[in-house]
């Protein structure tokens, strides 16, 4: 966790305790972007991370007299929105009307996706090879590699110890190299 | 193939213009009009206890009017008790002349032979035909 985020969560949680609503405010518009990515990158299409992004905010806003200053304000986030996002997954893996298993074929070949997508192609195999890891896996690359989240950090979100995130990592790395080199 | 080094880490999703101004608007009006509504209810739970109260009080007065209304006599009832204390008196009134006539009658001797009837048979037999009092008091 960088030290400006550090200090802007020292700030939320004084103004929460002054005034809930202008500490909420200043609370969406810090964390709103980083955990729209965060569940961007799980969930891929926009309209479900819309979804999970609100909702996540509104279980904070409904939650947040329970937060206590001993847990820090931004691995909290994280878990409510990790969880989110896993409960879309699973929503959508029951009763999926759009396969996104392929998102190579999905991003290239469709208009919405196209729409959707920014990446060159390095990219775009990236992104198929972290779909393709089981849902875990998939959680502990992302923080890691694209939050750049300690272990310490991802231990509180997901309540795993650190060993057991580090082998994760690990396993997520060699999968996703062995799957763009293609061997 | 690139290894993953290799690969830019820049975000590769895109998302629509504008879209976190409008999100984060969108969740700030959402929270507070929840918050609004928590306040209407936190009114409501902060003057719980005197509402209770007044209610109380009024649901107490209805029911005392109510059943004073039904259990105590009315206009109607006590012109009614009032007559039949009225008719009671009358009938007090009668006894007392009914037994003074009976007085008056033991000293009076029937100067003609006639069936045997007693006086008190007489009296009763007058009243029965409505003759006044008074009439028989004087032929008394």
């Amino acid at each position: 966790m960088k030290l400006t985020l550090i200090r802007k969560d020292s700030n939320i949680t004084d103004l929460l305790k002054q005034d809930l609503n202008k500490g909420f405010r200043l609370l969406v518009e810090t964390y709103s972007q980083k955990l729209y990515w965060h569940i961007r990158r799980l969930v891929v299409l926009h309209e479900d991370a819309d979804d999970a992004l609100q909702n996540t905010f509104i279980n904070v806003w409904k939650s947040i007299g329970n937060f206590r200053n001993e847990s820090s304000l931004y691995t909290w986030l994280y878990t409510i929105a990790t969880n989110e996002a896993l409960a879309l997954i699973n929503k959508r893996k029951k009763n999926t009307a759009v396969s996104i298993d392929d998102l190579g074929n999905y991003f290239a070949n469709s208009q919405e996706g196209s729409t959707w997508f920014d990446g060159d192609e390095a990219q775009l195999k990236l992104q198929n090879a972290i779909m393709q890891l089981p849902d875990k896996q998939k959680i502990v690359f992302n923080l890691k590699y694209y939050d750049e989240m300690t272990y310490e950090e991802m231990s509180k979100v997901l309540g795993t110890s650190e060993g057991a995130l580090k082998a994760s990592y690990h396993h997520a790395v060699k999968k996703i190299e062995k799957i763009i080199t293609g061997d | 193939m690139k290894k993953l080094d290799d690969i830019s880490k820049k975000n590769p999703f895109k998302v629509p213009d504008n879209y976190f101004e409008e999100v984060n608007r969108k969740i700030i009006s959402v929270t507070a009009d929840a918050d609004e509504s928590v306040r209407k209810i936190s009114i409501f739970k902060r003057f719980r206890t005197s509402l209770l109260v007044a209610a109380s009080i009024a649901g107490f007065v209805i029911i005392s009017y109510s059943a004073l209304k039904i259990l105590a006599p009315d206009r109607s009832g006590y012109q009614v008790s009032e007559a039949i204390f009225e008719l009671n008196q009358d009938s007090l009134i009668n006894d007392i002349d009914i037994l003074s006539l009976e007085e008056s009658a033991a000293s009076f001797e029937l100067s003609e032979e006639g069936p045997d009837v007693s006086k008190k048979d007489i009296i009763e037999y007058l009243m029965l035909e409505n003759i006044e009092l008074n009439d028989i008091y004087e032929q008394l």
